[in-house]
């Protein structure tokens, strides 16, 4: 209750007075947007549905929320990996299951055999049919313990460590590790990895985002060319800055977040946003879902959601509202405040699929309900691979 | 003169001998001491470091081949009998009205595991030793078709899925099974699964495939063991469940209950945590029959009777109609008929605690065992006709398949493959390796603990020197010749000593075997290669691996500090063998253990024998030197990168 970051937690006499305003004057208020779902690149979210202790979630902080093939969504926090089950509520697995240590920062799924790897503070686990098997630098060739990210490529599950890259080849068990002494990393401090199909990207701390094409074993740098910590001086010129918080790749688009902007990039272009020149909520990038060629950008100050062009940004307001700005090429920005808003605006987690949208921050776990359901059926040639 | 000229010669020759012996004897200590840098060591013949050749060993060379029966299938209308034949690299075809062989076939890479397509009969054979399956067209027995799986394929299982026909194939060596699409023959998954995966079934309705694993998984050392049961959805390959069959290891078979939605793993109840001591009250190993229900929970039942055990339960078969089971016991030469209707009836009637002590309970067997069919030497796969009338056994180690009428439980005949190999002194060794009569009351073989000469991955507790103390961990046979001394304290100086008189009073609590089955058994344990040695010695080192080697045979650090010789890895692990065979101290010793110094293990097939260390305390290689490295006693190691030490582990891997 203390956490300055919390407005969503206000008495529930106020939501009803808040409530009963909002029904007895819509004038008042903002009329809906006009745009409908359909014309937009992204489904918007009509509303957000919190969870936090009363569903069994241990802790406040959640880091990572995950959706497998099967259904199941499975969260990471501070204090263990929960996956929810069918009465709604969270079961919680932690270190007295088997799992290397309760914070957990990372999950990702494999496709074929339904395996889940998690990714904590002290090694990488996988969880299958209900076992967790432990991997950690004492007792395999991890890297480090410390796993920031995780990701499966074909046979491989590649990591991002405190200490550097790894590759465990899942037919052979060998692992590939890499650092500053063996790849183009100026240090090993690595934040993020995602596998891009013949290619592996890695998010480093000072060394922007490195490609590793693992059959060629070629290495490839990008770097923000102007170098300059604080500020892009020359736009979409490339990164918009070295210091890597994480990444991610999609149908081809590499996403890149930091903590001074967000990088796009097609493979031929940069495309580079600060939040003082485009709607991009805030600089500090801490998170990037994408999904259908389109961003879902976690941040300090909410949600930002493009393709690029068009723009929708999910904030709380003052009194714990829900604010939704749509920005469109051309068009005033339309502003909607929603009764519901993200558990909080810290978000450290993403997933987001046809049906729906779900939020890590440091104050629970939130759901975004698209105002058309199954938006994306009218999107039929767009990629659903991620 | 003469004669005193030849006694001062002779006194002469004498003293200058003597001062030769004297001296040779002192300069051999010291070349041993300063070779080994082990100041504690006395003489040491030269053969710990020199002389050794692997191609000298008994292992490296030919042997004498048989045509032991390994997997058996039957052909849709019950009229061929096809017979895997690992050993010789064949597949035979029988004919089951006649019980004549009507051909074989050769087939490279270790025939093991077969499986006829229920409509066509299209044959599919997993090669153990060429990592891959095969299809054979079933009228010539010709190859049409060839997928690579993971390492040693054993066993494959069938199922008509929503999504297409699968195969599901167990991948002895690489620990993961291998889930087949057959149009066309491609790898669609290959989910991890128990340790040495050896047999596969699918369930009735084609959604789920399951995988038994014979070794338990590597825990904690004091942690009981459990082998794996792992069940994938068959169309996708998911890993829906794993079930660990607690307590249980060596499960080898595999088969599914279509009406009562069961799978039944035939397992040897392994008590390895409790004193050796037990094995007079029946309490150290006991075969059962583990039955996962429909609802993921699993039952074990005992297939022992109080004082007959029926040792090392490997495959099994149900008849169509769900009513009857089998299960060879290939320690016990037998066939344990289990009635599934009276199984049934006991499970519906007993409640939780009942189950779940069941297996404890040797008195319960008579309640559902209602036969037990004597067989010929080492039954290890069974299979059925596809109406059930006929009982196909593989008598391995007598080179024959046993017929049987289900309806009489009476032997129709053999289809006969070879002569036995009573002639073979390997042969016999085996023979006693596996036969469960030489332990009291027949309740385990050499082989309980040492499937196929290898290791369950478990400690146990010998009580010759206390309860408690000293918990040891099972070490492989696979290519013991030439590394005597045995023991992890090193007190044995050869094969005969360690598995003769003492080891029966100690071990199997019966009379010794016999001196001429004894020297047949050392034999048989120094016929028996490194895991995994074919497949690996012809293998150039990649660079990863090469960088491990140059560690492993470093003598200084990269600031050019030379390493002490008594912490070079070479010095103690010296090649060929990668043991110089010396009792040594590297800072291992537990808490209960008597002793600092311990046997120097050799290398060969180091991968695959996991747990390490005398106690098993180390789940993997890289816990030698993370976790249980002290002082750099056990190699200098605190200068290496996690670089250095996973090249060394793959270097490790390739020995």
């Amino acid at each position: 209750m203390n956490n300055p970051l919390n407005r969503n937690r206000r008495p529930g006499w106020l939501a009803g007075i808040f409530l009963t305003v909002a029904l007895a004057a819509p004038a008042a208020l903002q009329a809906e947007p006009v745009v409908k779902d359909g014309d937009l690149p992204m489904p918007l979210i009509e509303r957000f549905e919190n969870f936090g202790s009363k569903d069994g979630i241990p802790t406040h902080k959640v880091h990572a929320v995950y959706k497998t093939r099967d259904g199941h969504l499975w969260i990471g926090t501070w204090d263990g990996l929960c996956v929810r089950e069918a009465d709604g509520k969270f079961k919680r697995y932690g270190p007295e299951d088997g799992l290397s240590h309760k914070m957990v920062l990372c999950l990702t799924e494999d496709p074929t055999t339904g395996d889940l790897w998690v990714a904590t503070m002290r090694g990488l686990n996988k969880f299958s049919g209900g076992k967790f098997t432990q991997y950690t630098q004492t007792n395999s060739g991890l890297p480090n313990n410390v796993v920031y990210g995780c990701d499966v490529l074909d046979d491989m599950v590649v990591v991002a460590t405190a200490a550097g890259a790894g590759i465990l080849n899942l037919k052979t068990g060998q692992w590939r590790i890499f650092d500053h002494t063996n790849s183009l990393m100026h240090e090993p401090w690595c934040y993020a990895v995602k596998g891009a199909k013949d290619l592996i990207y890695w998010g480093v701390w000072g060394a922007g985002v490195l490609e590793y094409d693992f059959k060629k074993n070629t290495w490839k740098e990008y770097r923000d060319p102007d170098r300059d910590f604080h500020y892009d001086l020359v736009p979409d010129d490339g990164l918009i800055n070295d210091i890597t918080s994480w990444l991610s790749w999609e149908d081809g688009i590499l996403w890149q977040n930091t903590y001074f902007g967000m990088t796009r990039y097609d493979g031929r272009r940069f495309k580079t946003w600060v939040q003082d020149k485009s709607p991009l909520l805030s600089n500090f990038t801490q998170f990037v879902w994408p999904h259908r060629r389109v961003a879902w950008i976690g941040m300090d100050k909410g949600v930002s959601v493009t393709d690029g062009e068009v723009w929708v940004n999910y904030e709380v307001g003052t009194d714990g509202e829900g604010i939704r700005t749509l920005h469109q090429p051309g068009a005033q920005p339309e502003k909607t405040v929603m009764n519901t808003a993200l558990a909080n605006r810290f978000v450290l987690g993403i997933y987001v699929d046809d049906e729906e949208a779900w939020f890590a921050t440091s104050d629970g776990l939130s759901r975004g309900v698209y105002a058309t359901p199954n938006p994306y059926k009218k999107l039929p040639g767009i990629a659903a691979a991620r | 003169m003469k004669s005193r000229g030849f006694i001062i010669t002779s006194l002469a020759s004498v003293v200058a001998a003597g001062g030769l012996g004297v001296g040779g004897y002192y300069w051999s200590v010291a070349h041993v001491q300063r070779w080994t840098g082990m100041d504690h060591l006395g003489f040491v013949n030269c053969n710990h470091c020199h002389l050794v050749r692997v191609e000298k060993l008994p292992w490296a060379k030919e042997r004498p081949r048989h045509p032991a029966p390994a997997g058996l299938a039957v052909s849709p209308d019950g009229r061929r009998l096809y017979i895997a034949l690992d050993d010789v690299n064949e597949v035979a075809e029988a004919d089951t009205a006649t019980l004549q062989v009507n051909r074989r076939i050769k087939l490279a890479g270790g025939p093991y595991g077969l499986l006829a397509h229920p409509q066509d009969g299209r044959l599919f054979v997993t090669l153990r030793h060429a990592d891959a399956v095969v299809e054979l067209e079933p009228e010539r027995l010709t190859e049409v078709a060839r997928i690579a799986v993971g390492k040693g394929p054993v066993c494959l299982a069938y199922a008509r899925t929503e999504a297409g026909e699968r195969l599901i194939v167990a991948n002895s060596l690489s620990d993961d099974a291998s889930l087949l699409s057959l149009s066309p023959l491609a790898e669609i998954a290959r989910p991890h699964t128990g340790r040495e995966p050896f047999a596969t079934a699918m369930s009735s309705d084609g959604s789920v495939a399951f995988v038994v694993g014979r070794i338990a998984e590597t825990k904690d050392f004091v942690t009981p063991a459990a082998s794996e049961l792992t069940l994938i959805r068959a169309a996708t390959g998911r890993v829906l469940k794993r079930v660990p069959l607690e307590s249980a290891h060596l499960a080898e078979g595999l088969a599914t209950v279509a009406s009562r939605g069961w799978a039944l793993t035939p397992l040897v109840k392994v008590r390895n945590l409790i004193p050796i001591t037990q094995v007079a009250n029946g309490w150290v190993m006991s075969s059962g029959l583990g039955i996962t229900l429909a609802d993921g929970q699993t039952v074990q039942v005992p297939l022992d009777e109080a004082n007959d055990y029926f040792a090392d339960p490997s495959g099994i078969a149900v008849d169509p109609a769900g009513r009857y089971a089998y299960v060879v016991s290939g320690g016990s030469d037998a066939v344990s008929v289990v009635d599934l209707e009276r199984l049934s009836d006991w499970l519906s009637k007993a409640c939780e605690l009942t189950r779940r002590e069941a297996v404890d309970d040797l008195s319960l067997s008579a309640e559902y065992v209602v036969a037990r069919l004597r067989t010929g030497r080492n039954p290890r796969t069974i299979t059925l006709s596809p109406d059930g009338r006929r009982l196909f056994v593989a008598e391995r180690l007598a080179d024959r398949v046993l017929v049987v009428d289900t309806a009489t439980r009476e032997p129709v005949g053999h289809v006969a493959l070879g002569d036995g190999g009573v002639w073979d002194p390997i042969r016999r060794g085996e023979s006693v390796f596996t036969k469960a009569a030489h332990t009291f009351q027949s309740q385990f073989s050499c082989r309980s603990c040492h499937p196929d000469g290898h290791v369950d991955g478990l400690a146990y507790d010998f009580d010759g020197d206390g309860i408690g103390d000293n918990l040891l961990d099972n070490r492989s046979l696979h290519g013991v010749a030439g590394t005597a001394p045995f023991k992890w304290i090193g007190s044995n100086p050869s094969v005969e000593v360690q598995c003769g008189p003492r080891f029966a009073r100690v071990l199997m609590r019966t009379d010794p075997i016999p001196p001429d089955d004894l020297k047949d058994l050392a034999t048989y344990l120094q016929s028996l290669p490194p895991t995994g040695w074919e497949r690996r010695r012809d293998l150039a080192l990649t660079p990863t691996q090469e960088r491990g080697r140059q560690l492993f045979f470093a003598t200084t650090r990269p600031d050019g500090t030379p390493i002490p010789r008594d912490r070079q890895c070479q010095t103690c692990h010296r090649p060929p063998l990668f043991t110089a065979r010396i009792p040594t101290a590297v800072g291992t010793r537990g808490p209960r253990d008597a002793t600092d110094f311990f046997d120097t293990p050799h290398l060969l097939g180091i991968g695959y024998s996991a747990p390490y260390l005398h106690d098993g305390r180390a789940k993997t290689l890289e816990e030698l030197w993370t976790t249980y490295q002290t002082n750099d006693l056990h190699g200098v190691s605190s200068y290496w990168s996690k670089h250095q030490l996973n090249d060394l582990i793959e270097y490790l891997k390739t020995l």
